[in-house]
């Protein structure tokens, strides 16, 4: 006769009911949440007699992922069988170490316009470039631009002294040179030339090189006033300069769960229905005319908390579920959001390889 | 004006080691590994994996300065598994992990973009 626990049939098997809610949810109480912190740890509950280890079959077996919706520059998409330093690591690597291509150095022949230099420059690396970051390499220090390593636009603008209002420059007025610098024509000297392409541009990229966005207003000039200057743009991260940043943003939040401890009826119901600003609730007609709340749309509630305001503190809970995140990617480069992610997912793995301990 | 420049956060410098580690004269089966050039994205994540494993008995990570960019993950073990067993056993499943999430979400993808 066996007496071990995992062997009994008649007794309820794994962790009970309350321990297995904070194991894997996020309590959201009216002040602050509770339970935060995962446990990993395989022997916490070996008293218990659950076994807690997560090792890879496992993690196969419980991993999901389901894009809810694609756009081209936006993505939503869930996640589920994670911890949330991986989450995390995901959304800072999203916005700190993909990269992008910028301008980094301008070359000002003539700026007359009441926009300082390096103001200017400022805007101008901001400028999102249409450019695929995978296909250029970096520029250090030492090496010579040329066309594997740095794209030049040239801005041209001027506004007639006779013109009766002030001309806006908008980004579209940044044209790609395939070809190289042509800076040694506008400024006669010495130096050869800025850049040494010794092919057009066009064969590495086969598709134009511009901006974004045409529509970006980057100077106003008044009557009389011009702006030349070159500029050449770069590929580096976001953790040197923002400007590298190919998202606009990437978040996640975690699934929210709305359950209800004690049956919400009649008034109230139509009262919690109100309360609520992005209509998690609805009302169910019962059978004998009462009304009753129930949750619709939990994945909508953003925990702003005004459902557990006041009298129905007791009656709601709000959880989130611990290893379901949904992350959303806003994409403001030239790679689409799933291009980005993948991207995020070759770097993190480098890391782990760059971090492996030499010393074995 | 003191700031250390940008790309510092990235770049190893010549000579120094990305990762080295020192023993504790104190306690068994004790080492603290340095990092160099890390923060929280890969630190974090090394810590979660090390307690999954159940051969240790610490593990934690800290950067000693904002301004210094390396990170401390001190790791002890009973002993039956070494340090560095212990650590690149961590990031070895962090590798394989990643691996399958890549996968998943190329498949996920596919079938997304075909419906």
């Amino acid at each position: 006769m066996s007496w071990k626990s995992s062997e009994l049939d008649d007794l309820p098997k794994g962790l009970p009911e309350h321990l297995e809610i904070q194991r894997t949810r996020v309590i959201c109480k009216n002040d602050a949440p509770i339970h935060t912190e995962g446990i990993q740890y395989s022997g916490a509950y070996a008293s218990s007699g659950v076994d807690n280890t997560i090792s890879f079959e496992k993690f196969s077996k419980d991993f999901k992922i389901e894009v809810i919706r694609l756009t081209e520059d936006e993505m939503e998409f869930d996640m589920v069988g994670i911890d949330a330093s991986i989450a995390n690591a995901f959304r800072r690597i999203l916005i700190a170490e993909v990269p992008t291509m910028a301008i980094e150095k301008v070359f000002v022949v003539d700026n007359t316009s009441p926009i300082a230099d390096e103001s200017l420059a400022h805007r101008l690396g901001l400028i999102p470039i249409n450019a695929d970051p995978r296909l250029f390499e970096y520029l250090s220090e030492n090496d010579v631009p040329n066309e594997r390593n740095t794209i030049v636009y040239r801005m041209q603008v001027s506004c007639s002294k006779n013109s009766p209002q002030r001309l806006t420059v908008k980004s579209d007025k940044l044209e790609w040179l395939p070809e190289g610098s042509k800076l040694h024509e506008m400024v006669p000297g010495q130096q050869k030339t800025f850049t040494s392409f010794t092919n057009n541009q066009m064969e590495i990229t086969k598709t134009p090189l511009g901006v974004k966005h045409e529509d970006i207003t980057i100077a106003r000039l008044g009557p009389g006033q011009a702006i030349e200057l070159e500029a050449h743009a770069v590929k580096g991260i976001g953790k040197t300069h923002a400007k590298w940043s190919p998202v606009a943003t990437a978040w996640y939040r975690m699934l929210p769960e709305v359950i209800f401890r004690k049956e919400i009826k009649g008034e109230e119901a139509v009262e919690l229905v109100k309360k609520c600003p992005v209509k998690v609730f609805d009302i169910e007609d019962l059978a004998n005319g009462e009304k009753k709340a129930v949750v619709a749309r939990p994945r909508s509630c953003t925990l702003c908390r005004e459902c557990i305001r006041g009298n129905t503190e007791e009656e709601i809970e709000l959880r989130r579920v611990r290893d379901h995140f949904i992350f959303t990617i806003e994409s403001a480069s030239a790679l689409p959001p799933e291009a980005l992610f993948t991207e995020a997912v070759k770097i993190l793995e480098e890391k782990c390889d760059r971090v492996l301990s030499e010393l074995s | 004006m003191n700031a250390p420049d940008r790309y510092e956060r990235f770049v190893v410098p010549e000579g120094t080691k990305k990762v080295s580690y020192e023993r504790d004269t104190k306690i068994a089966n004790a080492a603290s590994f340095t990092v160099e050039r890390e923060d929280h994205t890969i630190g974090n994540i090394v810590r979660m994996q090390l307690h999954r494993d159940p051969n240790v008995l610490f593990a934690g990570y800290k950067l000693p300065h904002p301004l210094q960019y390396k990170i401390l993950v001190r790791i002890h073990t009973t002993g039956q598994s070494t340090l560095t067993q212990a650590y690149n056993l961590a990031i070895n499943d962090l590798d394989n992990e990643l691996q399958h999430l890549k996968k998943g979400f190329e498949d996920e993808l596919m079938r997304f973009q075909e419906r």
